[in-house]
């Protein structure tokens, strides 16, 4: 998959895409070699969008995730009493 | 003796900051008990099972409650609760676990890749939404904690790297490449998964 040279620098570009951290020219030259490039295309865009489905099922999932009541109360009992 | 009960005419200053100082602690308390979900959901992620990511809560709060002076008033409180949280996760040993070598890693990135090559990229979509919540949730519970715990922050909490780093008690870069790396023993994970393998 990486056996020309835009390929590499382009998956070396990946993981800094991910984390939004790519400069504008580092941006600009994944841009233009995805455009040109369907195999680079595809990775970028399997990136995004497994990342974005992970994220939602995540906060699918915490959002039905709450400390159960009983943790609750011990948690309270843990405070310092006032005397 | 209730705090109101200290609270005479002409209070001594010994006094005073006894009332003072049971006021700033009961407001820790109550501060660090409303933040016990959002714990509780990072304990989740980080511990796995229920029954670990309650005890693991029930220490972290022990140990807040008892060293409530080092808080900084004014910082972030949940950072603060999450630092000690994961402190106890290493202490508890819980990091045996080892990471797949990079070789494998490399070989499911190019499986998944793999699946993609005869396919467009609105196939990608379609591939992706194959994967259930479940398969999700058991993937990640699936990667070894080192890596899980940073994913868990910066992809799934929203900290920053910095805070990241803060939280865990290492080096901007290491969080950086255990997120790297976390992001691919997930996808591994993903990739051994019955839809898509």
């Amino acid at each position: 998959m990486t056996t020309r040279p835009d390929c590499s620098k382009c998956e070396e570009l990946l993981q800094p895409f991910l984390d939004r951290s790519l400069t504008a020219e580092e941006r600009a030259t994944v841009q233009h070699h995805i455009e040109n490039c369907s195999a680079c295309a595809r990775c970028y865009k399997l990136e995004e969008v497994l990342w974005k489905h992970v994220r939602n099922c995540c906060d699918q999932q915490a959002g039905l995730e709450f400390a159960s009541s009983e943790l609750k109360q011990k948690l309270s009992d843990l405070r310092t009493p006032l005397v | 003796m209730l705090v109101s009960d200290l609270v005479t005419e002409a209070p001594s200053d010994d006094v005073r900051e006894v009332v003072g100082e049971a006021r700033d602690r009961t407001r820790f308390e109550e501060e660090a008990l409303e933040l016990s979900d959002q714990v509780y959901r990072v304990a989740r992620r980080i511990a796995g099972s229920r029954e670990d990511a309650e005890d693991l809560v029930q220490e972290t709060y022990v140990r807040a409650f008892r060293n409530w002076r080092s808080y900084e008033p004014g910082t972030n409180l949940r950072a603060w609760l999450l630092r000690i949280l994961t402190n106890l996760n290493i202490d508890r040993g819980r990091r045996s676990q080892r990471a797949p070598d990079t070789q494998s890693l490399e070989e499911s990135d190019y499986f998944l890749y793999g699946k993609l090559d005869d396919q467009s990229e609105s196939d990608v979509e379609k591939l992706v939404g194959q994967l259930s919540q479940d398969s999700i949730v058991d993937a990640l519970a699936a990667v070894p904690h080192d890596f899980r715990d940073v994913v868990v922050l910066v992809d799934l909490s929203d900290f920053s790297y910095a805070d990241a780093a803060r939280i865990l008690d290492i080096p901007i870069g290491t969080v950086m490449s255990r997120l790297h790396r976390g992001r691919r023993v997930l996808k591994q994970q993903l990739a051994s998964t019955e839809v898509v393998a």
